[in-house]
């Protein structure tokens, strides 16, 4: 199913598009928070691998870029979520629950024919 | 996949991105640590602790940071852009080593390209005709020589091989010939070739005005013309209306039928042809050259039909010349079977050999170039050995080690290249313009796409290829040995100098086998030019004039030419004149098949030879000895008895042991007033190298002018002083006789052998000056590479001299050095050599490829020449002082 750094790729992105989708243009370091929340709290997301996926996704053209200024008061830049970014969570969300839905199938304990 | 497109462009940005993106990024990563330490903070942990928990989280800083530039662009791009600018840097670091480095490589370029733009221009590059790889050229085999002896074809052959092959969309015929346009203002002289109506359709060009030529255009009386671009608009004013114009050309009318787009141009060989004429003219009279089957003058062409290969065609039109074999063996009994040849491989064909070996010498020249700037390269190596190691012990890998040397390597060598190519304008130009040579297409030989193509491609392969070899020794050394011994570690010092040994072995022996080459062509050069040509050309001037054959009856020709040959004899300055056909040295021959009186023989078996037609007077102006018997004189004429005379050759042939005076020998040759007759043969002549002079001389028969009115003669004028001098008087002298006569192809007899030999000067003197730059660079690298060794053992000498060693001593430790390499290479050289110099048999006259007078002298040659080179070095080992070195230590 891919190698792991792949798939780990493609989830954080996935990850990332749902945030901002739900929460709005945030900051890098309200984004990595957020997911952990999310996630609820079952892996500590390495935040280094994060910065280079939000770029990754801004050369693919699902997120914007602008700089503006914290809750706190610090200047930070801020992501959002383009029309081509919408187009493509929703793609990959209904690809996700396809293939869980499958699998499930598969899975699920053996029951009578 | 748009995305990954898009994120594709965005990358290539992303090289351009630099300091601006860096500084944003390092404030995004500042901004959001800052945060993570507020909230630290406000759960209470301490500023400190705060932060530090953070970074831990972000997982390294400074490894964040690369992730991100990865990311942003193309990560082995990027690498490679600094390693070739760090290239430029270490260039300009050290401007001694890298001119020297640049120049060598560019004289090795250099020379490489501009011979490759000539085997580009001449060889390799395809006809400008639309799919010219159909066009075929063709002709039929003649089995009565050894070998495979192509001939051209006569009219009837080639109508009956137009009608009845299978494989062909179009054949074609074309035969070389001049025509006189008369117009108000003179006669001119026009370059022109006789072809057949489909000659334009089947080379696939159409005329930018007019229209093509028609089949009724073969026919007697139907002449038509198709100009050249160039023709039309010197001679005809580029006029629009040209087409359908008539122009007056050897008294007959000519229908302009349209004009050759510019630059169109075939045959390629020979001059260019100004205009082409329909074969009318060949279906004129009583018995038209288009009737006579045996009279063999045409060059043909054919493009295959789609789906045909050259076998079938091949085959194809076998059967019919067999079938003609069978139906006319009085001509064409030898013609059994037909020859097909793509025409660029039949053009080219000349001059593949010795192309072919020119471009194998100069590359032979660039390899000494490369293992030239090799051992420069290694002796810079040792001093930057530390460099190295400082960087591999940092992190850098041994690969990313040896990648960077190689892009220097390949930076030095394209700054090379772009030197050669400058080098390279200078080198064509200088080559057509001194060396004149008729290689057909030769003045296109330029710098143009394809060559730089080539440089760039030779570049980086050269530079690879000088590059590995000190690149991997540098990568090999241990960064605690370099570090810890310096530029003086011993061990690596070893094995370096037996690599840069090596490379200077190589040198000379490559060295060599280019000094043994010139050498050889150098000798059978000089014996090319010391060769008797059989007459004297000192002081001949040679001119052509045309009569036309339908103005002027038998008798008034002949009486024109004898009255212009008394005129220009008695003109000041002249010691002699006279005329004949045809000029040793012109390309122009013919032969025509002669049976002996007494010796009956089958017609189709008759013999045939060269066949010469003069004037009275000929042999004496060209100085060609008369060894029995004599010449032709006053009384030959077209009434007098039927007479011959014949060369050495051929008495040796057909007389051997017996007396040829006074024997008869009957030709089929003849004009239609004197018809074959039983000749005698009254005189015996010496040979000349007619062909050329590295073709022996072959049998030759001549009659009377007067008795065989064939064509107009070259008129030969023998004079006192400069013959050129004497143009004027000569064409006015003619012009006296008939104004409306042309005189052109105005030369000296000199000029003619020049030409003769113009192939082998052109090879020997392209060939010496590589061998000429190739001693000069092995030389070089000699004495760097003894340079070097003196300046890396300067301590040792000190303490030698200071123990008592003597300066001859160490004078003969270095020449000594020097010698054992040379004689290495020597050796390796000369088997090479030997090998090699089997290839260049094909161009040699009258000296072998293995001469042991030119091994001898060339290998003495480079002994003297290494010698003085190592003689510098030593005298500055020799002459050092060595208290002032031991304290430098």
């Amino acid at each position: 199913m891919g190698d792991k750094a792949g798939v780990w790729q493609g989830t954080l992105a996935l990850m990332v598009l749902r945030t901002l989708e739900t929460m709005g243009a945030q900051h890098g370091y309200g984004l990595a928070r957020r997911i952990e929340q999310t996630s609820g709290d079952a892996f500590a997301l390495n935040y280094g691998t994060l910065y280079p996926a939000l770029l990754k996704l801004e050369q693919e053209g699902a997120i914007a870029s602008e700089w503006g200024v914290s809750e706190s008061n610090r200047k930070a830049k801020y992501y959002s979520l383009t029309r081509a970014g919408k187009k493509r969570l929703a793609n990959e969300r209904r690809e996700w629950e396809q293939t869980t839905a499958i699998l499930e199938r598969f899975l699920a304990p053996a029951e009578e024919a | 996949m748009m995305s990954s497109l898009r994120r594709s462009l965005q990358k290539v940005r992303g090289l351009f991105a630099g300091q601006k993106s860096d500084t944003e990024f390092a404030v995004e990563l500042e901004s959001h640590l800052q945060q993570e330490i507020d909230d630290g903070v406000r759960r209470g942990l301490s500023e400190h602790e705060a932060r530090r928990r953070s970074l831990i989280r972000m997982g390294g800083l400074e490894q964040t940071k690369i992730a991100y530039r990865e990311q942003r662009g193309i990560p082995w791009m990027e690498s490679l852009l600094r390693d070739i600018r760090y290239g430029f840097r270490q260039i300009r670091k050290s401007p001694g080593f890298s001119a020297a480095a640049v120049m060598t490589l560019a004289l090795g370029i250099g020379a490489t390209t501009a011979i490759f733009s000539l085997v580009h221009a001449v060889l390799l590059r395809p006809l400008a005709f639309p799919e010219q790889d159909r066009l075929m050229w063709l002709s039929q085999q003649n089995h009565a020589l050894p070998g495979v002896v192509p001939e051209a074809l006569s009219y009837p052959d080639y109508f009956d091989w137009r009608a009845q092959n299978h494989s062909f969309s179009g054949i074609a015929s074309y035969a070389g010939g001049g025509v006189t346009l008369n117009l108000n203002s003179g006669a001119q002289r026009l370059e022109a070739q006789m072809v057949s109506s489909n000659f334009f359709q089947v080379l696939g060009v159409s005329p930018v005005l007019g229209r093509d030529f028609r089949e009724e255009e073969e026919n007697a009386g139907n002449h038509a013309a198709m100009l050249s671009y160039t023709l039309w608009r010197s001679t005809f004013g580029a006029a629009q209306d040209i087409a359908g114009k008539t122009v007056r050309m050897d008294d007959k009318t000519y229908v302009i039928a349209g004009v050759m787009p510019p630059g169109f141009q075939f045959p390629l060989q020979g001059p260019a042809p100004e205009l082409w004429i329909s074969l009318a003219s060949d279906a004129d009279g009583a018995t038209p050259t288009t009737s006579q089957r045996g009279l063999n003058m045409l060059g043909v062409i054919g493009r295959l039909k789609p789906g045909v290969t050259q076998e079938q065609a091949k085959a194809d039109l076998s059967v019919i010349a067999g079938n003609l074999a069978r139906q006319y063996p009085a001509d064409n009994k030898q013609y059994t079977s037909a020859l097909v040849e793509p025409e660029l491989r039949h053009m080219t064909g000349d001059n593949r050999a010795a192309l072919q070996i020119l471009f194998g010498a100069v590359t032979l020249v660039l390899l000494i170039a490369c293992t030239n700037v090799a051992g420069l390269l290694l002796a810079r190596g040792s001093r930057r050995s530390a460099e190295f190691a400082l960087r591999s012990a940092i992190g850098a890998s041994r690969a990313a080690i040896l990648r960077q040397l190689l892009v220097e390597s390949v930076t030095l060598s394209l700054c090379g290249g772009v030197a050669g190519v400058a080098l390279a304008f200078v080198l064509l130009r200088g080559m057509v313009r001194l060396l004149p040579l008729n290689m057909p297409r030769m003045e296109a030989a330029q710098v143009d796409g394809t060559v730089l193509l080539f440089v760039l491609l030779v570049s980086v392969i050269t530079g690879l290829l000088f590059g590995v070899l000190p690149a991997w020794r540098v990568s090999q050394l241990s960064p605690e040995q370099a570090l810890r011994h310096g530029a003086r570690s011993v061990a690596g010092a070893r094995g370096q100098h037996r690599i840069h040994n090596g490379l200077v072995i190589a040198q000379t022996a490559i060295g060599l086998v280019l000094l043994v080459s010139s050498g050889l062509l150098v000798r059978s050069f000089v014996r090319i030019l010391n060769v008797d040509p059989g007459f004297d050309p000192k002081q001949v001037l040679t001119v052509r004039t045309r009569v036309s054959f339908d103005t002027l009856s038998h008798d008034q020709h002949i009486q024109f030419y004898d009255r212009l040959v008394k005129r220009v004899a008695a003109l000041p300055g002249v010691r002699s004149a006279s005329a004949g056909w045809p000029l040793p040295m012109s390309d122009s021959n013919a032969s025509v098949t002669f049976a002996i009186g007494g010796r009956p023989i089958a017609r189709a078996d008759e013999p045939n030879e060269a066949i010469g037609v003069v004037l009275p007077g000929y042999f004496e102006t060209m100085r060609i000895p008369l060894i029995a018997g004599r010449t032709f004189g006053e009384r030959d004429t077209a009434t007098a008895p039927p007479v011959v005379v014949i060369n050495q050759a051929f008495a040796h042939k057909y007389f051997p042991g017996t007396n040829p005076l006074g024997q008869h020998i009957r030709s089929e040759m003849g004009d239609d007033v004197v018809e074959h007759p039983m000749r005698e043969v009254v005189g015996i002549v010496g040979d000349t190298r007619r062909r050329g002079l590295t073709t022996a001389a072959d049998p030759q028969y001549f009659v009377p002018y007067a008795q065989a009115l064939i064509t107009n003669p070259y008129l030969v004028v023998r004079t006192a002083g400069d013959p050129e001098l004497m143009q004027a008087s000569i064409q006015q002298a003619v012009h006296e006789l008939d104004k409306d006569v042309p005189v052109y192809q105005v030369a000296t007899m000199e000029q003619y052998v020049a030409k003769s030999a113009a192939q082998a000067r052109f090879q020997t003197l392209l060939l010496t000056s590589f061998a000429g730059i190739a001693l000069i660079l092995t030389a070089i690298g000699l004495y760097g590479l003894l340079s070097y060794m003196v300046g890396q053992r300067t301590l040792e000498i000190g303490l030698r001299m200071a123990m008592g060693a003597r300066r001859s001593d160490v004078l003969g430790m270095v020449v000594g050095r020097g010698l054992l390499l040379t004689l290495s290479g020597v050796g390796m050289g000369l088997v090479l050599a030997a090998m090699v110099t089997r290839l260049l048999s094909g161009m040699l006259y009258g000296v072998r490829s293995f001469d042991p007078v030119t091994f001898a002298v060339t290998t003495a040659l480079l002994l003297l020449v290494c010698v003085a080179a190592s003689c510098v070095p030593a005298s500055r080992a020799a002459w050092l002082d060595p208290m002032k070195t031991l304290r430098e230590q």
